[in-house]
This record gives C-alpha cells, sequence and structure tokens, in this order.
C-alpha cells in the first residue's frame, strides 16, 4: 500500500483548500478523482471513507499511531494537516485560537451561503429571485466582514499565512471564476480581499494547489 | 473584573451548544443576551468580541497564560473548551480526529442547512417551493447520514458523549420544537436519531441548556417569571407547539417541569441567555 497520503478530491473550492495546503506543506499525496457529477460520491468504497458523501476526503496512511486515518471535511483536515506538521497555525496559543474562530466562520458561514449563491445563481434550473437575493445579501455581508478584517492586514492572522486564509480564498476566488459573480457582488470594491486574494494567489504552492484534481473532460 | 466565563448568546440552537458544554463541563460563567431580533449583535462593543456579528461568542478571562481570550464561532468555542477540560473529546488521536470530522459536518452542514430549512419554512415573508423542497431534500440527506452513523451506537462517536453530539442534537430538537417540521421531515423514521436524541437530551446539562431554554422563552413571553409552565400560553407563544411535539403524551416530563420550576435554583438555571420579551 502506498505511503502516501491518500487525497479523494476534486477541483471545487472545498477540494482546493486542501491541495493547497498539501503542496504548502510540501507533502507526497495521490489523487483520485471523485466526480460529484457523475456520482462518484455515493459508491460503497467512498462512503467507508465520508458517510457524508462529499468532498474533499482523505487518507493518512501514515496517521496517529503509525495507523491508517481517514478524515472527512475540509476543515477537519486543514486542522490534522496544521497539527501533524506544526505549520500554518500560529505557536501561540491564542493566536491558534483565533485562527480557529476564523476557519469555522469559513466553514459555517463563507462556504455554505457562497455556495447557495452559486447554486441559486448559476445551476438552479430556475430562477428564484427570493433566493438570489438572500444569498446575495449575505455574500456581500461576508465580504464586508473579511474586508474590515484585512484591512491592515496581510493575512487574516496578520502577517502569519495560515489555514484560515487557504480555507477562506479558494472560496472568493470561486465567485469570480466559478460564479460569475464580479458586478452582482461588487467584488471590485473590496480592496483588501482583492489584494489578499492575489497575495494568496501568488504563492508558488497555490499554482499547483489549485489545480488538483480537475473537473475531467464531459 | 469577573473571573468567569463570559456568554454572549442568546437559546438558538448554536447558543445551546455552548451552554449545554458548559453545563456539561461544570465551568461557572456569566451569560449576556444578545436579541438578534433587535441588532444587539451589530454594536461596536460586540463587534470587537465577534466581527461577525453572530452568536455564541465567548471571552474567557483565564485564556491562555492566563490571559483573556475572545472565541467566536460555536465549533471553535467548543474544541476550546474541551482542549481546555480535557474532557468530551476522545484521548485517542485517531478518534479525537474522526470526532472533529463529524464535529466539522455539523458546522458545515448540518447547522447551515437545516437553519436554511428553517428560514423558508418559518421564516421567510414568502413562500418559495422551490427552495423549501431543496432544503427539505438536503435535511432528510443529512438526517440518513445521522442515522446511519448512530444505528449501533449510543453516541456519534459510539459509546462516548462529545462535542459532535453537543453541536448536534440541538438543531435536531430545533427541527422539531422550532420548525415544527416532524411531518415535513418525517422526523419519527430516523428512529435511531430520536433515540439519540432523547439520550442526550437525558443530561442534566442538556435539560437546563435546550429544553430549560425553550421552557424559560415561554415563561419570558408570558411574564410568568419561574412559575409552572403554563400551558395556554405555550400554545399561543410556541405555535402549536403541543401538537408538533406530542406535549401531552410525555407525562413524566410535563409532572417533571412542574416539579423542576417549583425549585428556588431554577430561577438562575432557567434563564441562560433568554429571549427578552419583545
Amino acid at each position: 500500500m502506498s505511503k502516501k497520503i491518500q487525497l479523494y478530491s476534486l477541483a471545487t473550492p472545498n477540494g482546493q483548500k486542501v491541495s493547497v495546503a498539501l503542496h504548502e506543506l510540501g507533502l507526497d499525496f495521490d489523487t483520485h478523482v471523485i466526480d460529484i457529477r457523475k456520482g462518484d460520491q455515493f459508491t460503497d468504497e467512498f462512503k467507508k471513507i465520508n458517510p457524508n458523501s462529499k468532498i474533499p476526503a482523505l487518507v493518512d496512511p501514515d496517521g496517529p499511531g503509525g495507523k491508517e486515518l481517514a478524515l472527512f471535511e475540509s476543515g477537519a483536515i486543514l486542522l490534522y494537516l496544521a497539527e501533524k506538521t506544526g505549520k500554518l497555525l500560529p505557536a501561540d496559543p491564542a493566536a491558534k485560537w483565533e485562527t480557529v474562530s476564523w476557519l469555522m466562520f469559513q466553514m459555517g458561514g463563507v462556504g455554505p451561503m457562497f455556495g447557495q449563491f452559486g447554486h441559486f445563481t448559476k445551476y438552479a434550473p430556475e430562477k428564484v429571485p427570493y433566493a438570489i437575493n438572500r444569498y446575495t445579501t449575505e455574500a456581500k455581508r461576508l465580504l464586508g466582514v473579511l474586508e474590515a478584517r484585512l484591512t491592515g492586514r496581510q493575512y487574516i492572522m496578520g502577517d502569519d499565512y495560515t489555514i484560515a486564509d487557504i480555507a477562506t480564498f479558494p472560496w472568493v476566488v470561486c465567485l469570480s471564476a466559478f460564479y460569475n459573480a464580479d458586478e452582482a457582488l461588487g467584488l471590485a470594491d473590496f480592496k483588501a480581499v482583492q489584494a489578499w486574494v492575489n497575495r494568496c494567489m501568488e504563492r508558488p504552492a497555490n499554482k499547483a494547489g489549485m489545480h488538483v484534481a480537475p473537473f475531467p473532460a464531459s | 473584573m469577573s473571573k468567569k466565563i463570559q456568554l454572549y448568546s442568546l437559546a438558538t440552537p448554536n447558543g445551546q451548544k455552548v451552554s449545554v458544554a458548559l453545563h456539561e463541563l461544570g465551568l461557572d460563567f456569566d451569560t449576556h443576551v444578545i436579541d438578534i431580533r433587535k441588532g444587539d449583535q451589530f454594536t461596536d462593543e460586540f463587534k470587537k468580541i465577534n466581527p461577525n456579528s453572530k452568536i455564541p461568542a465567548l471571552v474567557d478571562p483565564d485564556g491562555p497564560g492566563g490571559k483573556e481570550l475572545a472565541l467566536f464561532e460555536s465549533g471553535a468555542i467548543l474544541l476550546y473548551l474541551a482542549e481546555k477540560t480535557g474532557k468530551l473529546l476522545p484521548a485517542d488521536p485517531a478518534a479525537n480526529w474522526e470526532t472533529v470530522s463529524w464535529l466539522m459536518f455539523q458546522m458545515g452542514g448540518v447547522g447551515p442547512m437545516f437553519g436554511q430549512f428553517g428560514h423558508f419554512t418559518k421564516y421567510a415573508p414568502e413562500k418559495v417551493p422551490y427552495a423549501i423542497n431543496r432544503y427539505t431534500t438536503e435535511a432528510k440527506r443529512l438526517l440518513g447520514v445521522l442515522e446511519a452513523r448512530l444505528t449501533g451506537r449510543q453516541y456519534i462517536m459510539g459509546d462516548d458523549y462529545t462535542i459532535a453530539d453537543i453541536a448536534t442534537f440541538p438543531w435536531v430538537v430545533c427541527l422539531s420544537a422550532f420548525y415544527n417540521a416532524d411531518e415535513a421531515l418525517g422526523l419519527a423514521d430516523f428512529k435511531a436519531v430520536q433515540a439519540w436524541v432523547n439520550r442526550c437530551m437525558e443530561r442534566p446539562a442538556s435539560k437546563v441548556s435546550v429544553f430549560g431554554a425553550y421552557n424559560c422563552w415561554v415563561i419570558a413571553s408570558c411574564d410568568a417569571g419561574g412559575g409552572a409552565m403554563c400551558k395556554e400560553v405555550a400554545l399561543s407563544a410556541y405555535d402549536n407547539a403541543d401538537e408538533a411535539l406530542g406535549l401531552a403524551d410525555f407525562k413524566a416530563v410535563q409532572a417533571w417541569v412542574d416539579r423542576c420550576m417549583e425549585r428556588p435554583a431554577s430561577k438562575a438555571g432557567m434563564h441562560v441567555a433568554p429571549f427578552p420579551a419583545s
């Protein structure tokens, strides 16, 4: 069996979070593309790794005690990789917990709400004005929270690039690149957010990390 | 300054997660009610603690290094309290990480999606069939994932009660108690989930924090201030909760509520971040 980390993923924002982190940490890994458009996530084999049938999921053959460990949920995977390597989380406990707050802000807010925005503006087979308005408003509110945080900071935690950034910037990129929402959300007005996204995207690890497990050609 | 933990909260599922944990851990705390219906979450003072303007938030005056620590997001707070006390998370590292996966499943899936379900079935000023259908389907799917996990287990992590349970069961209770969704979601069919919810709710810490919070909401609304639960008031203030929950069938529960409410200690213990009277 391979001693490399096994990544089960697709190049959606949640998948990209983990491949970005793996590249940033210089960890070797094999990628299994789980094409969620085709239902790969519902096989019995995959459900053993993630009973919730979502990507990303990860299996570390060299987990705690040298045993194989399966993980699901990008937030859990990011925390695990940070703890395993001692990187991407501040050493100072107070700063560490602040980072975890911002990670959870992404997991509970940014991801789900930007995702609903994307569903109703891009994927829904019918136009649902109430929902489009609801999630546009919430996406803008969340961007405003990020804007305030990033004003005067290089990264969410100041000078340190952490898993809070890694969890969040792929979703902001997605608003533009996947959802074409520059105009609908007035993305250009969030100047601190834009500068931060560019700063994150310039990191060498992201050039590869953002493109792992690309969507197979239909 | 108080040396107790300061909780900024309201008796919503996300708020209840933290008060359940605090009671479970036997930690002293002061509660500041943040009434999100009135915009308390948007004050500059509160935004210093949570720039995202949401509850719960928590300040521990005895944080790392003995310094004050502010935290927001219920998932972060639960992880912090577990690490601070060494409880509610398995000691075995592999089980610890599995618990964190389930915690994130709640943070990223159960909470946000049950919340959208609640918005479109209860709070939205117009009926949006597409959205009702979307979130009903997803809520059922998530309940199915929980059902599969809980079949053959006492709690999400087996025999251990953990922050994964604490994060999740208040939201399942909410589907019934707040959203009256027993029928819409076929809640009774999720038998392992129902048994697990009952198991979680039997714990004394949960009774104060979850069931107690609902009772206390009713009592605050009817201005009874600590007397026995008023049935007519419950019906009017709570929107047919008796029917949705089949409250009359829980005879032992009714008797117990009356018994608990008579205790002097309940006046304080019941009013953890109650919804203020409108």
